[in-house]
C-alpha cells in the first residue's frame, strides 16, 4: 500500500480540486499580453463611430450626411433608412419587444444610437460624426418611473402604442411593459390582517452601471468570397450571440464564427446584442470589408447594460416575537425605452421571487410593474443573477427594519427565523427548493469571530457618549443566493435551454484539451475548470488547457454569467470526464485483466482491489486508448461530451458583518472592519474563490457607497464619465476578511454553488445595514443608497447630530 | 438641465437710444459674448452661431434665432434661440424677454429674463457651472451692450472672439467666492 506521503505528492501534483492555484491566465495579463478587441486589427478595416441623440425624447425632423461625406477619410453614413431594405433598423429583444437599431424618426433616451460614420480610421470616424446634421424637434421626457403610468403621461413608444402585450401579459397604459407576480396574495394579505406586527419601507435600488474596465465593442468581418461571417466581440454569451446573429441576418448559423477572446470584465454589461455590434455586422456584411466599432467611456455608461433601477415596497407581517408570518413585496421596474432587458424567456421579473431570502416565511407574494422611461434600455444583471440583488437587498434590509420596531437584536432576529439545518431541501412558499445550508452555523461563525457582543457594547457607550465624533454602525446580511441558471424546464432564451456543456479531449501523452460554452471575463475558468478535470481523471491541472467562446470550438452553452459556469459548465466537465474515466476503467481491467468491479480508483490510478502493486495510472490508460491493445469492440480515443442540464439551481449563502464610524462632521463613512463568510459548497480553488469575494465586495461597497445613474427633468445624463461615477481604486476599497463554510449542493456532480455574485449580492445590504444602524437610535429606519459622504452629511444635518456646543 | 435668470442693468442712453440698439439683431448679438449671427433668413428668423469653451471642452453651437415679439410701445423684445454644438452630443435653446425701461434723461435700465436650457455632454459636464456661467454671459453682454451704447458709433465688425475659457472661469470662481463670502450659508 502507499504511504500516505507518496499518496500526498501524487494529489499535489494534480494540483485538482482544494489548491490554490496560481491563475493560469495571469502570466499575460501581468504582462500586458491579453489579447481584447481594440487590440485586433484587420486589412482593411474601416472603423464605425456613433452619432449620438442629445435629447432624451424627441423626433428627428432630418439628417443631413453631405459635410460628414466629405470629410476626409469617411466613407459611408448609415441611418435607419439605410438599415431599412434588410429589415435590421428594428431588431427584436430577448424579453419579446423591439428595439431601434439606429433612430427610426425618432429617439427614446438620451445618447441613442442615430447613425453610424464608417471611416478610414477612428479619428476619421469621429470627425464625420461630429458633422453628420441632424434636425430634433424635443419631446417633453419621463425619467422618473413613477410618472410613467400617469394619464395623459408622454407616450415613449409610439411604435407599439397599440400593442396589447410585448411578451408578458396584458398592458394596461402605453407605457407599460408587464406585470408579474408570484405566490399567494389572498394568505399574505390574511397573514397581515392577523399579525401582531407589520413593517412596511420604501427601498429604492437606484440606476446603477457594472463599469467594466473594458467597454463593449466588436470587429466583424464577412468575407463575400467564401459567405462566411465571423465576428469578434465582447461578448459573455458567444454561442447566443451567434444564433442571434443567424436569426438576423439569415445566413447559416454554420458560417458565423463568433470569437470572445480575452474579455476585461463583464459583470452582466456583456450579455445583451447591442445596437453597435448589430450595425458594423451589417456595414461589413454590405462592404465586405472589416469593421470594428468600440464604445468610448461615456456610450459605455450612458447607452449599454445599465442594473438595477428598482423602486421596491417591503412589507412583513410578524408575531410579537418577530417570528415572520408573512410576506409583501413588490418594485416598479425601470426598464428604459426598450425592453431589452437580460432575463430567460418565462422570468421576466428574473429571479425576483427569491425574496424570502434565508428565511422559513409561510405566506409571500411578490409583484413587478415594468415600465418605460426615456432612459437608457439594455438592463443587465450587475454581478448578480437577474433581479437578485434588488431581491436580497430588500429582505435584508426589511429584517433590519422588523428588528427596529419590535427591539430585539439584529442578529437574533435573525436566528429566529432561518430556515433550519435540519430543513433543507427547503421549498420556499414562492417555489424554490433551497438545495443546502447551515445558516445558524455560519451566523454564529461570525459573530464569535468579531465579537458581536463587544462590538454592540462598543456602539452602545459611543451613543451615550455626546462627544463622540462619530457615529458606529454594525450591519448584517444573512443572505441566500439563487446561481446557474438554469433547469430547461423554467429556463430559455428564445427559445434554447439553459445548458451548458464540456467536450474533453484526452491525447496520448495525457495532456488534456477542454473546451465549455462558457466565456471568461477574468473569472479564471482556465484554471478552475482544469482542477475540476483534473480531480476527476487523475491527470495533472498544468497539462489541461481549457478553451472557451471560439463558437467553431467550443460546443453550445449558455455563456458565462448568473455564477452559472461552476455550477452548470463546471458539471457538465466533471460529467464529460467521468465518462472518459468510465471508459478508462474498462481499459484498465482489460489490461489488468480483471474484471472492472475488482479495480479501485486512487488520485491518479486504477488498482486491483487486494493487491495494489496491480495498478494502470491514468496516463498509462492514455497511451493506450490510442492504440490497438483494447478490450474488444471498444473504438480508440478518450474523448467525450456532457450537455449538462441543471435538475435545480444551487443557493450558496453567507454572514456578512461590517462595522463603519461616520463623521458626524462630514458625512464620511469608514469601514472599520468587514467580515465576510462565504458558503459556496465544495471550494474548487480557494485562491480564486477568494479573489472573487474581494471583487464582488468592492463592487458591493462601490454600489452601497456611490454608484449611481442619475438623471435630470429633461433626462440629461449627469453621471456618464468616471469623473462623476464611481469606481473604486485600492485608495477608497476597504480591507476585506474572508472566512467559509462549507455545505455541498446535494445535486451538483461535485457539490458546488458558484460564488462570484454572492459578496456582491450580500455585500450591498451590509454596507447599507450598517450605515442605517449607525442612525437606528436615532429613529431612522431607511435611508437609500447610494451612501456618499454628502448624502449622509445631510442625514447628520436633518438629525442635528453634528450640532457643536453653542451651535444657533 | 434648465437654467433660468432675471438680471436688470444700468444703461448709458436714453430709453429709446437703447431701443434703437436692441431692435438691431445682428448688431445686439455681437454683444453676446462669442455670438455672431451667419445669416438673416427674413426680418423675424436668423441663423447663428454661439462658440463657449469650458476649460478644455469647446462647444460651437448652431441654430436658429427666432424674433416672437418686437414691440416698440413697449419696448419688449423676446426670442428664442436653439442650436446644436457641432460635435453632436449637445443642444441648447434659450428663451429671452428683454425690455427697456426709461430712468431718467439720460439713462434707461435693460430688463432681461429667460431660461436656458442644455441637453447632452453640455448639461452632463456643463450643469456645475451652467448658472454662473449664465451670469456671467449675461454680465458680459450688458457690459458689451452698454458701450455700445456709449461709443455711439458704428461698430467696424469684427470677429467674435469664442467666450474666453480662462477668464469666464476666473470670473465664475470670484462671482462663487462673492457669493460663499456675501452670504451666510444655512
Amino acid at each position: 500500500m502507499a504511504d500516505t506521503a507518496e499518496l500526498k505528492e501524487r494529489e499535489q501534483k494534480l494540483q485538482g480540486m482544494g489548491a490554490s492555484l496560481l491563475r493560469k491566465e495571469d502570466a499575460r495579463f501581468i504582462r500586458g499580453q491579453g489579447t481584447y478587441i481594440d487590440d485586433l486589427t484587420l486589412p482593411g478595416m474601416l472603423f464605425g463611430a456613433i452619432v449620438r441623440s442629445p435629447f432624451a425624447h424627441a423626433r428627428i425632423t432630418s439628417i443631413d450626411k453631405q459635410k460628414a461625406l466629405a470629410c476626409p477619410g469617411v466613407v459611408a453614413v448609415l441611418t435607419a433608412d439605410d438599415l431599412k431594405p434588410v429589415n435590421l433598423h428594428w431588431m427584436p429583444t430577448a424579453g419579446g419587444d423591439v428595439q431601434a437599431v439606429l433612430a427610426d424618426k425618432k429617439v427614446c433616451f438620451q445618447y441613442q444610437e442615430v447613425a453610424m460614420v464608417l471611416a478610414t480610421d477612428r479619428y476619421a470616424a469621429y470627425d464625420g460624426a461630429a458633422l453628420v446634421e441632424v434636425g430634433y424637434e424635443e419631446l417633453p421626457a419621463i425619467t422618473d418611473p413613477k410618472q410613467a403610468l400617469a394619464a395623459g403621461a408622454p407616450v415613449i413608444r409610439e411604435d407599439i402604442a397599440d400593442k396589447k402585450d410585448v411578451g408578458h401579459g396584458p398592458r394596461t397604459h402605453p407605457n407599460h411593459i408587464f406585470t408579474w407576480e408570484s405566490g399567494n396574495k389572498a394568505a399574505a394579505d390574511a397573514a397581515f390582517k392577523s399579525a401582531a406586527i407589520t413593517v412596511r419601507e420604501e427601498i429604492l435600488n437606484p440606476r446603477v452601471h457594472p463599469c467594466p474596465l473594458e467597454t463593449c465593442g466588436c470587429v466583424a468581418s464577412f468575407n463575400k468570397a467564401t459567405g462566411y461571417l465571423t465576428v469578434y466581440v465582447t461578448s459573455q454569451i458567444p454561442h447566443l450571440f451567434r444564433t442571434v446573429l443567424a436569426m438576423l441576418s439569415g445566413l447559416a448559423e454554420s458560417k458565423i464564427r463568433v470569437v470572445g477572446g480575452d474579455i476585461g470584465g463583464g459583470f452582466g454589461n456583456k450579455v445583451p446584442i447591442y445596437p453597435g455590434y448589430v450595425v458594423a455586422t451589417v456595414a461589413s456584411i454590405v462592404t465586405g470589408v472589416p469593421i470594428k466599432w468600440i464604445e468610448s467611456r461615456i456610450d459605455n455608461i450612458s447607452t449599454t447594460g445599465f442594473a438595477r433601477d428598482y423602486h421596491g415596497v417591503g412589507e412583513l407581517a410578524a408575531d410579537k416575537d418577530g417570528r415572520i408570518k408573512g410576506l409583501r413585496f413588490s418594485a416598479l421596474a425601470d426598464h428604459g425605452a426598450f425592453n431589452s432587458h437580460v432575463s430567460a424567456s418565462k422570468l421576466p421579473a428574473g429571479l425576483f421571487s427569491i425574496c424570502t431570502g434565508s428565511y422559513a416565511i409561510p405566506n409571500a407574494y411578490c409583484r413587478v410593474d415594468a415600465v418605460y422611461t426615456n432612459k437608457a434600455p439594455g438592463g443587465v444583471a450587475y454581478r448578480c443573477s437577474l433581479r437578485v440583488t434588488e431581491a436580497v437587498y430588500l429582505i435584508e434590509r426589511m429584517m433590519d427594519v422588523l428588528a427596529q420596531k419590535i427591539g430585539v437584536d439584529k442578529a437574533e432576529i435573525r436566528r429566529r427565523n432561518f430556515v433550519k439545518a435540519e430543513q433543507f431541501p427547503y421549498t420556499t412558499s414562492l417555489g424554490w427548493t433551497l438545495d443546502s445550508g447551515a445558516y445558524h452555523a455560519a451566523l454564529d461563525k461570525v459573530l464569535t469571530a468579531v465579537d458581536y457582543e463587544g462590538l454592540r457594547r462598543e456602539q452602545a457607550a459611543k451613543r451615550a457618549d455626546p462627544k463622540c465624533p462619530t457615529l458606529m454602525g454594525i450591519g448584517i446580511s444573512t443572505f441566500t443566493e439563487i446561481v446557474g441558471a438554469g433547469p430547461t424546464k423554467v429556463c430559455d432564451i428564445l427559445g434554447i435551454g439553459l445548458f451548458d456543456s464540456c467536450d474533453i479531449r484526452v491525447h496520448p501523452t495525457g495532456a488534456v484539451i477542454a473546451r465549455l460554452g462558457t466565456m471568461s471575463q477574468g473569472q479564471g475558468h482556465a484554471t478552475t475548470y482544469s482542477q475540476i478535470i483534473a480531480t476527476e481523471l487523475g491527470l495533472p491541472a498544468s497539462d489541461i488547457v481549457i478553451e472557451e467562446g471560439d463558437t467553431d470550438k467550443a460546443p453550445y452553452g449558455a455563456g458565462t454569467w448568473g455564477s452559472r459556469s461552476t455550477p452548470v459548465a463546471g458539471a457538465a466537465a466533471a460529467t464529460a470526464a467521468r465518462k472518459i474515466k468510465d471508459k478508462a476503467r474498462k481499459i484498465a481491467a482489460h489490461l489488468l485483466e480483471v474484471g472492472e468491479g475488482d479495480l479501485e480508483w486512487e488520485i491518479d490510478r486504477f488498482k486491483v482491489r487486494g493487491n495494489p502493486s496491480q495498478a494502470k495510472t491514468m496516463k498509462e490508460i492514455c497511451l493506450v486508448s490510442h492504440t490497438g491493445n483494447l478490450p474488444p469492440g471498444m473504438e480508440q480515443g478518450l474523448n467525450a461530451v456532457a450537455y449538462y442540464d441543471p435538475p435545480n439551481l444551487t443557493f450558496p449563502f453567507g454572514a456578512y458583518l461590517c462595522v463603519v464610524d461616520i463623521d458626524k462632521f462630514t458625512g464620511e463613512t469608514k469601514v472599520r472592519r468587514f467580515y465576510a463568510l462565504d458558503d459556496c459548497g465544495t471550494r474548487i480553488n480557494p485562491m480564486v474563490i477568494e479573489g472573487q469575494i474581494h471583487g464582488g465586495l468592492t463592487e458591493a461597497f462601490a454600489v452601497a457607497l456611490g454608484q449611481q445613474l442619475p438623471f435630470d427633468e429633461s433626462g440629461n445624463h449627469l453621471g456618464n464619465s468616471l469623473m462623476d461615477y464611481f469606481l473604486p481604486t485600492a485608495m477608497e476599497t476597504p480591507h476585506w476578511e474572508t472566512d467559509h463554510t462549507v455545505t455541498p449542493s446535494p445535486h451538483h456532480p461535485i457539490g458546488a454553488k458558484g460564488v462570484a455574485e454572492s459578496p456582491h449580492v450580500g455585500g450591498i445590504p451590509c454596507f447599507s445595514n450598517a450605515v442605517i444602524d449607525a442612525f437606528a437610535h436615532l429613529g431612522v429606519t431607511h435611508m437609500d443608497m447610494p451612501h456618499s459622504s454628502y448624502r449622509v452629511w445631510r442625514k447628520c444635518q436633518e438629525l442635528g447630530v453634528n450640532k457643536r456646543p453653542g451651535d444657533a | 438641465m434648465k437654467v433660468a435668470f432675471e438680471r436688470t442693468f444700468a444703461l448709458p442712453a436714453t430709453a429709446d437710444q437703447a431701443w434703437k440698439l436692441l431692435e438691431d439683431l445682428e448688431r445686439v448679438a455681437m454683444c453676446m459674448p462669442g455670438a455672431r449671427i451667419t445669416e438673416r433668413r427674413d426680418a423675424r428668423h436668423f441663423k447663428g452661431t454661439v462658440a463657449v469653451r469650458f476649460g478644455p471642452a469647446s462647444l460651437q453651437f448652431r441654430g436658429e434665432l427666432e424674433v416672437l415679439a418686437l414691440e416698440p410701445e413697449s419696448r419688449t423684445l423676446r426670442l428664442r434661440g436653439t442650436g446644436t454644438d457641432a460635435t453632436g452630443g449637445s443642444a441648447a435653446s434659450l428663451d429671452l424677454t428683454a425690455h427697456i425701461e426709461p430712468k431718467d434723461a439720460a439713462s434707461s435700465t435693460l430688463a432681461g429674463r429667460g431660461e436656458a436650457s442644455l441637453s447632452g455632454k453640455a448639461a452632463t459636464f456643463g450643469a456645475r457651472v451652467a448658472d454662473p456661467v449664465a451670469q456671467q454671459v449675461l454680465q458680459q453682454f450688458a457690459a458689451n451692450f452698454a458701450a455700445e451704447l456709449a461709443a455711439r458709433a458704428p461698430a467696424a465688425a469684427a470677429p467674435s472672439k469664442p467666450l474666453n475659457g480662462l477668464g469666464l472661469l476666473w470670473a465664475v470662481v470670484l462671482s462663487w467666492l462673492r457669493s460663499l463670502l456675501g452670504a451666510r450659508r444655512t
